[in-house]
Formats: structure tokens, sequence, C-alpha cells
């Protein structure tokens, strides 16, 4: 007996491999995704905590721009539980401010569930997602 | 290579059907999700662009909110999309003054397509939504301060 004709049963196979290929895109869609959703809330908040936490005591002791620690990070934190991202597991915000600038740096971390991939064995269940964003408070001309 | 007939093209035609289902399955499949995916990117475009539009809005309230309706369909429909099936609502209090916190929610309906053994998506529809929120500068020039006296000192 010949072998002609045995390649037609690798066609659905080939065909999965075509959807899991597809699927795994999709994950990775997803986790871009959830990256740009994180970056976005950090840039939000460090805006928000540049332009609304400046240190009013110091400023008009002396005249200098700088942002007071404590507000920063209650207007970052508040920014990012504004943002909606209560669809991401082990959401974490941390605000940085500098001392000698005005500058506060915002980072955000968070885990994004994947789709399809934790359908295969031994696929992971979601990635980890982190983005920062510094903002400058600035005395307009 | 060895002359050859075409014994055994029978065998392995019966799965051809499997296939073909398995194909038009997960590619329907893969499309409702690529187009859930792009649905989410338009939305969380829009919602960003609505509050800063507000925010940075000249003012008073009812132009700010209109820029933001604006600039909200303007990106969706730059996304590709339809902004008649898009939704725009403020959540919480929507307060034109320096300090607010402003928070827009941008929710758009994403055709599917019903896939065979699975099924249709949401009658049709996947609802996604997408949030972002902006301060209102407190130092911004012709935007009233808030009239119980809060001054600048913004709290977040």
């Amino acid at each position: 007996m010949g072998e002609r004709g045995s390649a037609l049963a690798l066609m659905p196979a080939a065909v999965l491999v075509f959807v899991v290929l597809g699927a795994i895109a999709v994950d990775f869609a997803v986790a871009f995704l959830a990256e740009r959703e994180v970056s976005n809330a950090a840039a939000a908040a460090a805006n928000d905590a540049a332009g609304a936490a400046l240190d009013q005591e110091r400023f008009y002791a002396d005249g200098a721009i700088r942002l007071d620690p404590a507000s920063a990070r209650s207007i970052g934190r508040a920014s990012v539980a504004a943002a909606g991202l209560d669809h991401l597991d082990d959401l974490d915000v941390r605000v940085s401010v500098r001392g000698d600038v005005p500058e506060v740096t915002v980072t955000v971390s968070a885990r994004a569930g994947y789709v399809f991939s934790k359908a295969l064995p031994g696929g992971p269940d979601g990635v980890d997602v982190e983005a920062s964003a510094t903002a400058t408070a600035e005395e307009d001309d | 290579m060895r002359p050859s007939d075409e014994t055994g093209a029978v065998g392995g035609v019966e799965v051809l059907p499997f296939g073909f289902l398995v194909f038009v399955a997960g590619t329907l499949l893969l499309a409702n999700a690529w187009g859930a995916v792009e649905g989410k990117v338009a939305a969380s475009a829009a919602a960003r662009e609505a509050a800063r539009a507000y925010v940075e809005s000249s003012g008073p309230a009812d132009v700010a909110l209109a820029d933001a309706r604006a600039a909200a369909a303007a990106a969706i429909e730059g996304h590709g999309r339809d902004p008649a099936r898009m939704v725009l609502r403020p959540v919480g209090p929507l307060s034109f003054e320096r300090c607010a916190r402003v928070t827009f929610e941008v929710t758009y309906g994403v055709a599917t397509v019903e896939v065979p053994w699975i099924g249709a998506f949401g009658d049709g529809f996947v609802a996604t939504s997408a949030r972002h929120s902006e301060v209102v500068d407190p130092y911004r020039s012709g935007v009233p301060l808030d009239p119980a006296g809060a001054g600048v000192q913004c709290d977040g």
C-alpha cells in the first residue's frame, strides 16, 4: 500500500497549530494592552502629582518649586485607583519624589491574565507588566 | 522518487471536515478575541482623550463636557470605529473646578460572530470599556476655585 494521501490526516493538526499560534498572538496583544494601560495610568498619575502636589509652604517661604512627598503619594495613588485597573491582579503603585528638583516618578506594576494560553497544558496563566512615568513641575513663563 | 498511484488517498479524507471546522471555529474565535482587544484599545484612547480635553478646556463646564465628547468621538473614529456605538460617561461627580478629579469611562460595543460549537458572545455584541482620570490643574487660569474654600490644596 502506498503512502499517498496520508498527508491529509495531518491537515487538522496543521490547522490546530495555526489556531494555537493565533491564540498566542491574541494573548501577546492582551499583555501589550495591559502594558499600555499601566503606562497610561502611571503617566496620568505622575502628571497629576506634579501639577497638584506643590509644596506651598516652601514656595511661599523661598519661592522654590518643590513637591510635597505625602501629597504626591496621595494624589498619585488616587489617580491610579481611578484609572479602572480592577481587572488586573496584584496592582502595586510606587510614588517617589526627588528632594532636589520638583520631579515625581510613578511606577505601576500588575499581573495581566492571559485568555488562551492558560488553556494549554503547562501554559502560563498571565504576565507581569510594569511601567514608570516621570513628570516635572515647572513654572510657566 | 518512485512512481506511485493514488492508493491511500481515501485514508484521511474523513478528517478533512474536522480540520475545516477547526479552521473556521478557530479563526472566528480568534477574530472575536482580536476585535475585543481592538475595541478595548479604542475605548482606552477615547477615555484618555476625553479626560484630557475636559481638564484642558477653556470652560465653562458644559463646554468642557462637549469638548470631552468631541475628543472621545474623534479618538474612536481615528481607530476606525463607529462613534455611534460609543457611550461616554463621567464616573463620580463631574466638576469643572481646580483640583477636581475628573474620571471618564468609555464603553464600546464590539460586534462578534457566532462560533460553531461555542455559540455567540453576548448576543452578538461584547462591551469593552476603559477609564481615565485626571485632575484639573490647580494653578490654571480661567477656572473657578472650589467654593467650599479648599483653595488650591489638592488632596488627590
